[in-house]
């Protein structure tokens, strides 16, 4: 039986479609969730998708954090189901506080579209099992407020206990810490990311499959869990 | 009516662009020497008077909502209202950190509002909004 993953459209999300749509094409079974939603019964893992969800209003995932399914998904997080959150995702993330720090306006002031190098820091999560350290791939990268930042203790605790596990390589693109890419909670059943996996599936879409290994990582997890 | 504000903005160590490209947009204005930070004001409006459980209930949200504290600092005042003026003028004097423009914006609220109360009686409204507006500005 194919893992089920859960993908959460809030009002405003863009790439749940494509989530959705790398979640079949990697072979897992796509699982539509809705903002409102009071439960995520049923499903193995959780995807908090990109875009601006509710209009990036207040803050990005400032509103989205308080959404009604965003409780069942702290909850079932906390109890550790695999969670991803990409770019919007991520933010949403440090907003609901399963990771620490925040995402800031990128430093050059621009929105950033671009294929962005990244440096695998961590294999010891849920979604980058398959991954080697130190692995160099590339995924599409875009946003306008990806800058990450956290104060000396949070970045201390984060190298030292391994939990960096993105960093950008060739160039920091939007002023994050450390260049910080992408970061995991203490169990490495969390983890936020910046960069877009699910858009990096197909070759008619993208310069690699980079993405790929995230959903064999965890479809991987899952099933040794069984 | 009551009115409590919050202030939130970026902490001191924290980037913000938003400011930056305000401080370049007012440099290019010729606008010199003036480095802006850039913030977001709350206006929270009750019924009723502003209590000490009511600005904790506000401070509360504030630290839950309105404001991320791990890159944002808030503050929470309460401001006087046209109606209030009086009432929380006297609050307010007893804090430390009295604000002489919020005080003389309640001025030119006051003298609005009494403008508007005698043109009523003068029956010519029209008129009298512009006189209110003209007075408030003056004052």
């Amino acid at each position: 039986m194919s893992p089920k993953i859960g993908v959460v459209t809030f009002p405003g999300s863009l790439d749940d479609q494509d989530a959705l749509r790398a979640i079949r094409k990697c072979g897992g079974e796509p699982v539509s969730l809705w903002h409102g939603d009071d439960n995520v019964d049923g499903v193995d893992a959780v995807i908090l998708p990109g875009g601006f969800s509710y209009g990036d209003y207040l803050r990005c995932g400032a509103i989205s954090r308080f959404a009604p399914v965003m409780a069942e998904v702290i909850k079932a997080a906390e109890a550790g189901m695999p969670v991803l959150g990409i770019c919007n995702g991520f933010q949403i993330l440090c907003e609901a506080q399963l990771l620490p720090g925040a995402l800031i306006r990128n430093d050059v002031r621009v929105f950033v579209c671009k294929d962005q190098d990244l440096q695998v820091e961590s294999v010891d999560t849920t979604w980058t099992s398959e991954f080697t350290v130190g692995q160099t791939i590339t995924l599409v990268l875009k946003n306008g407020e990806g800058g990450y930042v956290a104060d000396e203790d949070t970045l201390r605790r984060l190298e030292g206990e391994g939990r960096v596990v993105f960093r950008y390589l060739n160039g920091n693109p939007n002023g994050s810490f450390h260049d910080i890419a992408g970061i995991c909670n203490e169990r490495g059943n969390v983890l936020g990311l910046m960069p877009h996996p699910e858009h990096n599936i197909d070759p008619l879409t993208g310069p690699t499959q980079d993405g790929r290994a995230f959903f064999s990582s965890v479809f991987n997890f899952l099933a040794a869990k069984v | 009516m009551a009115r409590v504000v919050v202030d939130v903005m970026p902490k001191p160590e924290i980037l913000d662009p938003q400011g930056k490209a305000v401080t370049g947009a007012l440099a290019r204005l010729g606008f010199a020497g003036m480095s802006v930070r850039q913030g977001k004001r709350f206006e929270l409006e009750f019924d009723g008077e502003v209590t000490e459980e009511r600005l904790a209930e506000v401070r509360r949200a504030a630290e839950t909502l309105l404001a991320n504290t791990v890159i944002e600092t808030f503050d929470v005042r309460v401001e006087p209202t046209p109606e209030s003026a009086g009432a929380v003028d006297e609050a307010q004097n007893s804090q430390a950190g009295n604000n002489q423009a919020e005080n003389n914006k309640a001025e030119n609220n006051k003298a609005e509002n009494s403008k508007a109360e005698n043109s009523k009686a003068d029956g010519s409204e029209a008129q009298s909004a512009e006189e209110a507006e003209l007075a408030a500005r003056a004052g």
